[in-house]
This record gives C-alpha cells, structure tokens and sequence, in this order.
C-alpha cells in the first residue's frame, strides 16, 4: 500500500491520538470505510476526507475523550483560583519586586522596569502551572476520580457554605505563599539583589544550588501543586493528602538540614551586614527557626489528614 | 436566529439520541460501517460518518454490539451485528420512545 495516499496521511493524524491498543483496528477500518465512500459516491479521496473532518476532533471521539483543555465540571474553581492568583497574589509580588527595587536605590524607572518584568514573568508562570494542573486532573479520569475519593456525587459531599469558601480562600492562600517563597528564592539568586557597594550578590549561599536548594525547591512546588489539585477536587483526600505530606517532608527536612549545618545564608552576604558590628547570627536562632519550621509542617499535614478523614 | 434556523438546531438536538436506537434497530442484521450510513441515511435518519463511526465502537465497547471481520471480498471490512444484551437494550429504548411519542403527542394535541 502506498504509505503516502491522502487516505494514510489522515488515518496515521487519526489513530497516533487514540490508545495503542486499538490503533490496528481503528486504521483497518477507517481505510474500509474511506475506500468504500469513494467508491460508492463517485467521489475523490479529497472529498471524502474533507468530509470527515478534523482528525483531532474524529481521534477524540473515537477515544471519547473532551474537547477541552478545562471542561465544565472543573471550569468553575479554575476560574475562582486564577482570580485569586492573578488578582490578589500578582499584585502583591509585583509590589514587593519593585519596593525592593527602590530599596536597593535602584530609582523610578529601573522599579517600573522590575515591575513589569516580575508582572509578565510571575504572571504567566501562574497561569501556565494553574492550566497545566487543571489540564491533568481533567485529562485523567483515573486521577480525577482517585482524588474525589467517590465516583457519584452525592448531597453528603455538599461542603459546609461559608467554613468552606473559607478553607478554600486559606488553601490558596497557602499556595500562593509555597509559590511566592519558591519566586524569592529563585529571584534573590538571580537578581542578586542584596548591594554592597556596587558589589551585588545572592542573599543566600549559592553553594546551596549544586545542592539541598533542589529538594527544597521541589518540595515547595510540590506542596503547592497539591493544594492546586486540592482546590480543584474541592476536599483533601487521603491520597491527595499522603503525597502532600511527603512534599512537606521533603521540603521541611531538607531545609532543616540546612539551618543545621548553618550553610543557609551566603557567607559573603553575613559578612558585609556583620561587618565591623562584630555580630554574627546566633545559635539559638537557627535552633529555634528548626523548631518553628517543624512545627509549621507537622500541623500543616495534621490537618490536611484530619480533613481528609472528615 | 429565524425560526427555520430555530427548528434545524434544536431538531438536530431531538435526533442525537435516535441514532442509537436506529443502529440497534438496523444492526439485527450484520453491517459494515458505510452500508450502515447509508441505510440510515435512506431511512431518513441522518448522521454523519464522523459520528456513526466512532458510535459504533462505543457500543461495541459497551456490549451492544459484537463485531467481526470479514476478508471474503476485495477489501476487508468490519461488520457489527447487535449483541443479546443489545437487543435487550434495544426493547427497553423501544419502550422509551413509545412513552416519549405519546406524552408529546398528548402534551401538543391541539385544544378544540
């Protein structure tokens, strides 16, 4: 058979869309039923392709699968949580960005400058993972139903009105904090932003990059992506809740291995805010960071698990 | 919208769920994809190949109907015939529409 037929263009576009297993038999018969249409219409391939239409839209129907990036059942909470995001997050991290900006003498139009940087950049990561995370709970059926924990919905899922809206709202808020935190600590290694006399350098110690900066990185998005998916589903569920307990983990021990070994902050940065004063930061501040830290993460997960049984 | 253009959408809305109904009806009777849509066709129920394909494996994947291929002719081609199950279904969407023609008949018999 001639591989390069109009025919085997559009049934190759149609059947690498669909599951593997039924790619053979669903080619197989879309060639019958090409072949048969022209032959019995008089028509030209052209046409009869032409009329089958999109091989994206046939491919989803053949896999019975959405049309739709977000479809109606999850619509809702993406449009609840990117108002949050772009509405009440965005513009505190621009604010921040460009009052640091100010801070550091940098002047009116060098903040402006940092202001629409951080706008468009942190403003577009926002929508971007938001979509992506949607985009997968939608995708998956598996996952979907993994995290609703039920497969029917049934009144005794109805959440209580308002402590609801306000556990949500507190979700988010811990989601965007996880995300804003992850945005310092890649912006302070990347700006630079602390100036010594002309001398710019990270906040923290850029030792930390070819190491733990990484799980601690990773924790943090991946606590967020889990009150992402937390919002979407409306309730934790105990799997939702065991994945977020390990991101938690990660996050927490890696850093409070950190504040241990007291390889936090950038040695160059200590000694330039210490310089002369004859001060250095001490012990018990790390401990008690350690112990604050722990504190932190332990209830965090509690309660995700004590909502999750409820 | 005028009112032709009305009736066409929401006409189309009314047909979607006879096509299902028509291919258990048709399907005593193995078929093969294109005959089948031009049967329907013929019979005044009309649907596009784009639809009825894809629908036909669908109810294959339910149970509705069972499929086989057959290589006698020049070009092999697959052929559906309704499942047991099928036919039961097939007598309970029966039954459906018999109440459905008669509660909108009821509901539009014009007042004397």
């Amino acid at each position: 058979m001639n591989a390069n037929t109009l025919t085997e263009r559009y049934v190759h576009e149609v059947v690498r869309r669909i599951p593997a297993d039924q790619r053979d038999d669903v080619a197989e018969e879309l060639r019958a039923v090409i072949a048969d249409t022209v032959e019995a219409r008089g028509a030209t391939e052209r046409e009869v392709v032409t009329e089958m239409g999109d091989p994206i839209r046939l491919a989803a129907r053949y896999a019975d699968r959405p049309l739709a990036l977000i479809g109606p059942g999850l619509y809702p909470a993406y449009v609840r949580t990117l108002k949050v995001l772009l509405g009440g997050v965005l513009p505190v991290v621009v604010a921040a960005s460009m009052a640091v900006e100010v801070l550091n003498g940098g002047g009116v139009a060098s903040a402006i400058g940092t202001g629409i940087g951080a706008l468009l950049t942190v403003g577009a990561q926002m929508i971007a993972w938001l979509t992506g995370v949607f985009a997968v709970v939608e995708r998956s059926r598996s996952l979907d139903r993994l995290f609703r924990g039920t497969q029917s919905w049934t009144p005794d899922d109805l959440p209580d009105a308002p402590r609801s809206a306000e556990a949500s709202r507190g979700v988010l808020a811990s989601a965007a904090l996880s995300t804003a935190l992850l945005a310092l600590i890649i912006w302070q290694h990347v700006a630079e932003p602390y100036d010594a006399d002309g001398d710019r350098m990270p906040v923290l110690d850029p030792a930390l990059w070819s190491g733990w900066i990484w799980p601690i990185l990773a924790g943090l998005a991946g606590t967020a992506l889990c009150e992402l998916v937390r919002v979407a589903v409306h309730r934790w569920t105990v799997p939702l809740a065991a994945v977020y307990a390990a991101a938690e983990a990660v996050f927490a021990f890696s850093l409070i291995w950190v504040l241990h070994r007291q390889a936090l902050f950038n040695p160059d940065f200590l000694a330039t805010v210490n310089d002369g004063k004859g001060w250095t930061v001490p012990d018990s501040l790390y401990i008690s960071t350690i112990l604050v830290v722990l504190a932190v993460s332990v209830s965090e997960v509690v309660g995700c698990f004590r909502q999750a049984r409820n | 919208m005028s009112a032709e253009e009305l009736v066409r959408a929401q006409a189309q809305e009314l047909r979607r769920g006879t096509v299902v109904l028509a291919c258990l009806a048709l399907l005593r009777e193995p078929q093969y994809g294109y005959a089948l849509l031009e049967t329907l066709n013929d019979a005044g129920v009309s649907v596009d190949g784009n639809t009825l394909y894809p629908l036909l494996r669908r109810l294959e994947k339910q149970g509705l109907l069972t499929s086989e291929w057959n290589t006698d002719e020049s070009r092999p081609r697959k052929f559906y015939r309704v499942s047991p199950e099928g036919s039961r279904v097939r007598a309970g969407l029966v039954d459906e529409w018999r109440d459905l023609v008669a509660s909108i008949s009821r509901l539009t018999e014009e007042k004397p």
